[in-house]
C-alpha cells in the first residue's frame, strides 16, 4: 500500500489541531517548573518569571518543529 | 437542567482499598474492560480465517493495520516497525475509548486526564528508552545541547530544550482529554437545550446535536490518529536525532 492517492484529508486537520495547544502547554510547563523552583528555593517570583519566558520560547520551538515536519511530509 | 459535568464524574461501583490505595471499580474501569474486550474481539474475528480474499472483519483489520504500518514507515523508517504492535494497541484502545464514550449512557474513558496521562507517559518514556538504546548516554547531550551554537547561548538554550521536551507528554495528554471532555459536553449541552427550547425552537438544538455527534465521531478518529502519529514522530526523532 503506497500513498500515491495523496495524503489523507484528515492528516492536514491533524496538523492544525496539534499546533494550537503546544504554545499554551509549553508556557504552562515552564511557568510551573519555575514556580516549583521558587517554592523550594524561596526566590519568589524570579524563577517563575524566567520560567514564563523559557516556556514561551519552548512553545515556539515546538510549533516551529511541528510545522517543519509537516512541510517535510508534504514535500515527499 | 442537569449539570453538564455530571456525566464525567466517577462513582464507585465496588469499593476496594489495597495497601491504602483506592482501587475501587468505577465506571471508567468497567468501560476500559469493555473497550479491551471489543478490540480483542475485532482482532480475533479479523484474524481467525486469514483468507487471501478478506471477508468483512478481516478487511477492516487489514486496512487499519496497513494504514498504521504506512504511517510508521513514513515517520520512523523501517527501524520503527518494531513498535508497530504497541502503536496499533494504543490506536485501537484510544479509538474505541473515544467511540464508546459516544454511546448513550456510556462513560468516556479518554475524558479522564489520568488515562490519557499514562498513555502520554508511555510514549514519552518509550522515546527516551529508544534514544538511550540507539545513542547511549550521549543521547541526553544530543537532544538538550543543539550543535553549532556559541557557548554563551547554552545557558538559555538548554532550559528551553528541556521545557520543550517536557511539554510534549503534557500536550499529548491534554489534547486527547480536552477534546473528548469538551466535545461530549457540548453535545450534552445542546441536547439539554432541546428540552428547554420547547416545541417552537427545540428542533434547532436537536439538529445541532446530530451535527455535533457526527463531528465528534470524526474527532474521535482524528485524535486517536494524532496521538499515534505524534508518538511515532517523537520515537522517530529519538532514533534519527533530526
Amino acid at each position: 500500500m503506497t500513498r500515491n492517492e495523496g495524503p489523507l484529508p484528515a492528516s492536514g486537520l491533524g496538523v492544525a489541531m496539534r499546533i494550537g495547544l503546544e504554545l499554551v502547554v509549553a508556557t504552562m510547563v515552564g511557568t510551573g517548573l519555575g514556580w516549583l523552583g521558587d517554592r523550594y528555593l524561596g526566590t519568589s517570583p524570579w524563577l517563575m518569571l524566567v520560567g514564563v519566558v523559557i516556556g514561551v520560547a519552548a512553545g515556539f520551538l515546538n510549533v516551529y518543529r511541528d510545522i517543519r515536519q509537516a512541510e517535510d511530509e508534504n514535500r515527499e | 437542567m442537569e449539570n453538564p459535568l455530571h456525566h464525567f464524574e466517577l462513582h464507585r461501583l465496588i469499593p476496594i482499598t489495597l495497601f491504602g490505595f483506592d482501587l475501587s471499580i468505577n465506571q471508567a474501569v468497567v468501560m476500559m474492560w469493555l473497550v479491551v474486550a471489543a478490540v480483542a474481539l475485532l482482532f480475533i474475528l479479523g484474524g481467525r480465517h486469514r483468507r487471501l480474499v478478506p471477508m468483512k472483519f478481516q478487511s477492516v483489520v487489514e486496512l487499519a493495520v496497513l494504514f498504521l504500518r504506512q504511517t510508521v514507515l513514513d515517520t520512523m523508517g523501517p527501524k520503527g516497525l518494531v513498535f508497530l504492535p504497541l502503536l496499533i494497541a494504543l490506536f485501537f484502545f484510544i479509538l474505541f475509548g473515544n467511540l464508546f464514550g459516544l454511546l448513550p449512557g456510556a462513560y468516556t474513558v479518554t475524558s479522564q486526564v489520568m488515562v490519557t496521562g499514562v498513555f502520554a507517559l508511555i510514549s514519552f518514556l518509550l522515546s527516551f528508552i529508544v534514544g538511550f538504546w540507539y545513542h547511549g548516554p550521549g543521547f541526553l547531550k544530543k537532544i538538550f545541547v543543539p550543535s553549532g551554537v556559541p557557548l554563551w547561548l547554552l545557558p538559555l538554550l538548554v532550559p528551553i530544550e528541556m521545557v520543550s521536551q517536557l511539554a510534549r507528554p503534557v500536550t499529548l495528554a491534554v489534547r486527547l482529554f480536552a477534546n473528548m471532555t469538551a466535545g461530549h459536553m457540548v453535545i450534552l449541552v445542546f441536547f439539554g437545550l432541546m428540552f428547554s427550547g420547547g416545541l417552537l425552537v427545540g428542533w434547532l438544538p436537536l439538529g445541532m446535536t446530530v451535527a455535533l455527534y457526527l463531528l465528534e465521531i470524526l474527532v474521535a478518529l482524528i485524535q486517536a490518529y494524532v496521538f499515534v502519529v505524534l508518538t511515532c514522530v517523537y520515537v522517530g526523532e529519538a532514533i534519527h536525532l533530526h
